[in-house]
């Protein structure tokens, strides 16, 4: 009886390595915070007292949640017809839409967010183009103010509202839809009353992951808004660095914490029940205009019907009503692409600028913020101090990550998904709240301003994503195959190294792809454990964006935006090479 | 059928095996032997745990109670990938990445034999399936009926003693179920392997087994040979499973049989046992040995090469079929009938 136990037991095992890492380096500094902000030992609210009783933390806390929100709402009514759209899309076409989703999605913040400096500047894109027309006479305040926080912050999370949406969607029976239709629902009524409401888990998931993510927003707001468009974060960092007092800042942070933790309890912790919940017809009140307009306009359906015969044939021959339809959803589609993807187009104009400043559209073509970067050896430097950790943080977090995954993935559900939890709280949690813990635990060790440190601390992050990618792919795996293999007398790590491997590698795959991302392009968490003594390639551009915007970044920028394009042209041919076979016995079978 | 000497040691022994998940037991004190060569399958209803029994002999599934012995030797102790059987899943488990070559070649690799005498192996056993030109597809690349030859191919290859079959013909269709009944018949004898198959198709079970195991909520219900199962079902649960019955349960007559009825138990007839007839017809040389009732017919079923009744006796209801033949009477739903059946048939059944 022991051995099956032992057996059962060792699973788990496996995930051992990411939560030492994890806790060594967040959970437990965390847990020294969290007392800290409540006096331990003496135990009182005293820090919590005084961060409520000033006026400005009380504001900068509201504006967070404010902004949070806004970016959420927005992100819902510009995400949902385009998921929609997406989602009735031929399935080439919709491939291809994910794709330049997914893209901007991949590509570096930072350059992101640099790029609506260009887009935005008094002499960016939009106040030249403005200017040549004719139509002002001098720049318009574009930048540096809440407008501008939140274009950005929209066209950074967008691609996190509209991939939950569309896959929702997607899975949502379009038959039912019709079956409605067939019942006498008008196209609009079948869509309310069918359709939207099978969508609202996916509204939900999106919305929850966005707002969330949107509250411990520092580097775009920073950048992009006014002195007055601070965030919770922003004012951390801002605590952290003139002065350090940990009750204080620990305080800040468990406020930060506490308003993530009260929205994912409220709209995530039943996210188990959400299909359920969503078929269940929404309360009648809310539904009240709906149903009366769609009586009336059954009611009226009614009188029509004996004209409709005639109708059938004269509707024939009103395509045009449809062709302005069908061009205006198209329109719609593309300028939601063209903002997600415009940023990454015009940095890499940019970088070919002539000119020695940050003008949009460039005076002239030349290659030389190239030539500056690769011959500024603190530029270079950088690129290389973070392709050493991004290297070090993929191989760590791959194989550590892949492992956890694949141990969770194998035990019981209830204690998979507390565990899951945890170790996806480092990308969850506002990145300068992860950040103030790292600092905390790599300084117990004596990391701090070390390479390792650093690596460390990305690791968190990127354990994090691998987990996720890896037990997608895991979950849709059959377990049969594996015990296929043992019936074959393959023992446990040659099954592993022969069946489940090679099945699982495109999420393996998948999975370094983001953590070396998201390696990459860390700032927050990097500025507070580097010690000013390490320069990685993100504190560099954060530090240009910050100070001196010469076009050199856009050349940074403009490689970094060629990276996921690369990692994904990377995965599709380990994809398509995992099954060379298949494409060549085709012929074969044909002969 | 082919039957298993009794000479033949037992192979695989369960004794006395639960399998608790939580409070509920897929397995409830479950005892069984299987001899050398026998083809022995497990049928039952769905939640019955045959799924869980074929799973605690592989090794997937750890007792909570009891012991497993193979050939004579307890294998509490012995991992799934020691235990040396070859095991065909309900959905194939083709390894979708390799090619039906490399498939069928991973046994003999996991085993340590040389790439040369593997290749041998592997073309003389797709050449036994009929699937020589099929060496170099991907697994998707067949066809249903294709994919499970290669499934119990790869399962042969390396000649295993134990066999075991998890619903291997359910994904096929009907025609092509019936083809691969009489190929895997075949096989078993050729290879003469002990197997142990799991299914839901009665027809399948009575084809192809020397001895049935019919399993209700955990335990056996019953377990012996296929006639035996179908013509001396020993519980009311097991004729019902096994084909249609009629249990005359205070059917208002009394029944006539050459046996005393026992305690506990009900008459069952079969219904192809019973005959239709006019109430007026005269009777036969035999009616001696007979017993016969008058009912109504509420409903008649034609069914291909069958005629099934539905008929009221009192307020008991009675199904009866037979074959279609010439000449015979057709009765509608209303008209009167007797039906009359052999006193040997009548069968009793514990309730
Ligand atoms: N992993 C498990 N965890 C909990 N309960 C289980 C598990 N596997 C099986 N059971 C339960 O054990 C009982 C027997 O299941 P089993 O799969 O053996 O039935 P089965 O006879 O194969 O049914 P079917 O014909 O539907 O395949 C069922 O009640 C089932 O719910
Ligand atoms: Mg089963």
């Amino acid at each position: 009886m022991s051995i099956p136990q032992k057996l059962s037991l060792k699973p788990v095992g496996l995930a051992v390595p990411a939560f030492a890492i994890l806790l060594a380096v967040f959970g437990i500094p965390m847990i020294r915070l969290f007392l800290t902000s409540l006096d331990a030992p003496a135990f009182s609210l005293a820090n919590y007292e005084a961060f409520f009783r000033q006026g400005a933390n009380v504001r900068v806390l509201f504006q967070t949640i404010e902004v949070s929100l806004v970016v959420t709402a927005i992100c819902v009514i510009i995400g949902y017809p385009t998921a929609y759209l997406m989602a009735s899309a031929p399935k080439n076409l919709r491939t291809a839409l994910i794709v330049l989703v997914v893209i901007p999605y991949l590509t570096s913040l930072l350059v992101r967010t640099y790029a609506w400096i260009v887009i935005l500047g008094d002499r960016g894109m939009v106040n030249n183009v403005l200017l040549e027309l004719g139509l002002i006479s001098s720049p318009l305040p574009l930048i540096y103010n809440r407008m501008a926080v939140y274009v950005g912050m929209v066209q950074i999370m967008l691609p996190l509202m509209i991939l939950p949406l569309v896959t929702v969607m997607v899975s949502i029976d379009r038959s039912l839809v019709a079956a409605a239709r067939s019942m006498g629902a008008q196209p609009s009524a079948a869509f309310w009353r069918v359709f939207f409401p099978l969508s609202l888990p996916g509204v939900r998931s999106g919305s929850l992951l966005v707002f969330v993510l949107c509250l411990g927003f520092y580097i775009t707001p920073a950048a992009l808004g006014g002195l007055r468009d601070a965030m919770l974060s922003t004012f951390i960092a801002a605590q952290v660095e003139t002065s350090f007092n940990m009750a204080r800042t620990a305080t800040s942070a468990f406020i930060l914490l506490g308003i993530a933790a009260v929205m994912l309890a409220i709209f995530g912790l039943d996210l188990a029940g959400t299909q359920g919940r969503a078929v269940r017809p929404m309360p009648e009140s809310s539904w009240k205009p709906v149903r009366l307009l769609s009586a009336i306009k059954r009611f009226s359906n009614e009188l029509a019907a004996s004209y409709r015969a005639k109708r059938w044939n004269a509707k024939l021959y009103q395509a045009s009503n449809i062709r302005r339809r069908t061009i205006a959803r198209a329109v719609f589609v593309v300028s939601v692409m063209l903002f997600l993807l415009l940023p990454s187009v015009v940095v890499v104009i940019m970088s070919f600028s002539a000119g020695e400043f940050l003008t949009f559209p460039p005076p002239g073509i030349s290659l030389k913020w190239y030539r500056s970067f690769f011959d500024d050896p603190s530029w270079t430097g950088a690129a290389l101090t973070s392709v050493e950790i991004g290297v070090a943080v993929t191989i760590l977090s791959t194989i550590v990550g892949t492992l956890a995954a694949y141990g969770l993935n194998r035990t019981s559900p209830k204690l998979r998904s507390i565990l899951t939890l945890l170790l996806l709280a480092p990308i969850t949690l506002p990145s300068i709240v992860v950040g103030i813990s790292a600092y905390l635990g790599l300084l117990s060790f004596g990391l701090i301003g070390t390479k390792t440190g650093i690596a460390l601390t990305h690791s968190l992050g990127a354990i994090a994503y691998v987990v996720v990618i890896v037990s997608a792919t895991l979950a849709s795996f059959d377990r049969r195959l594996e015990q296929a293999a043992m019936s074959m007398r393959a023992g446990p790590l040659q099954t592993f190294k022969r069946v489940t491997l090679p099945l699982i590698r495109p999420g393996i795959m998948g999975g370094a792809l983001f953590a070396f991302l998201h390696s990459f392009d860390e700032v927050v968490k990097t500025s507070l454990v580097s010690g000013l003594s390490i320069r990685t390639l993100p504190l560099k551009m954060w530090e240009n964006i910050r100070h001196e915007i010469d076009p050199t970044i856009a050349a940074v920028a403009s490689l970094l935006v060629l990276l996921p394009v690369l990692w994904l042209a990377a995965i599709y041919v380990t994809w398509w090479r995992s099954r060379p076979s298949a494409e060549h016995a085709l012929p074969d079978a044909a002969a | 059928m082919h039957i298993v000497e009794f000479q033949e040691p037992v192979q695989i022994e369960f004794r006395n095996i639960t399998k608790l998940y939580g409070a509920v037991a897929a397995v409830n004190d479950l005892s069984l032997a299987v001899r050398r060569g026998e083809f022995l399958t497990i049928l039952g209803p769905s939640g019955s745990g045959k799924t869980t029994t074929l799973m605690l002999l592989a090794g997937f599934v750890a007792p909570s109670k009891g012991d497993i012995l193979i050939g004579g030797k307890s294998v509490a102790a012995v991992p799934s990938y020691r235990r040396d059987q070859g095991i065909v899943f309900q959905s194939y488990a083709l390894f979708p990445h390799l090619t039906v070559r490399r498939n069928l070649e991973f046994p003999l690799e996991m085993r340590g034999m040389k790439p040369a005498e593997r290749i041998k192996r592997v073309e003389r056993i797709l050449e036994r399936v009929h699937l020589n030109d099929f060496g170099d597809r991907m697994p998707s690349q067949l066809s249903g009926g294709q994919q499970q030859r290669v499934a119990l191919a790869r399962a042969l290859i390396a000649d295993p003693p134990i066999l075991l079959l998890d619903e291997p013909l359910g994904a096929l269709d009907r025609s092509l179920r019936e083809q691969m009944q009489v190929e895997l018949k075949v096989l078993h004898k050729e290879f003469a392997i002990t197997t142990v198959c799991v299914t839901h198709d009665q027809d399948e079970a009575l084809t192809l087994s020397d001895r049935i195991v019919v399993m209700r909520d955990g335990r056996i219900e019953q377990i012996d040979a296929p006639e035996m199962l179908y013509d001396r079902p020993a519980t009311r649960f097991v004729a019902k499973f096994l084909g249609e019955a009629n249990i005359l349960e205070n059917p208002g007559f009394e029944i006539e049989s050459d046996m005393v009825q026992p305690s506990g138990t009900v008459a069952m007839l079969r219904p192809e046992r019973i005959c239709v007839a006019p109430p007026a017809s005269p009777k036969r040389a035999d009616s001696h040995q007979r017993q016969s009732v008058i009912g109504t017919v509420a409903d008649m079923i034609y069914a291909g090469p069958l005629r099934k009744y539905h008929v009221r006796v009192g307020s008991t209801p009675f199904v009866v079929r037979e074959h279609v033949a010439a000449g015979q009477p057709v009765f509608r739903a209303g008209d009167e009938v007797r039906l009359e059946w052999l006193r040997s048939d009548v069968r009793f059944v514990s309730a």
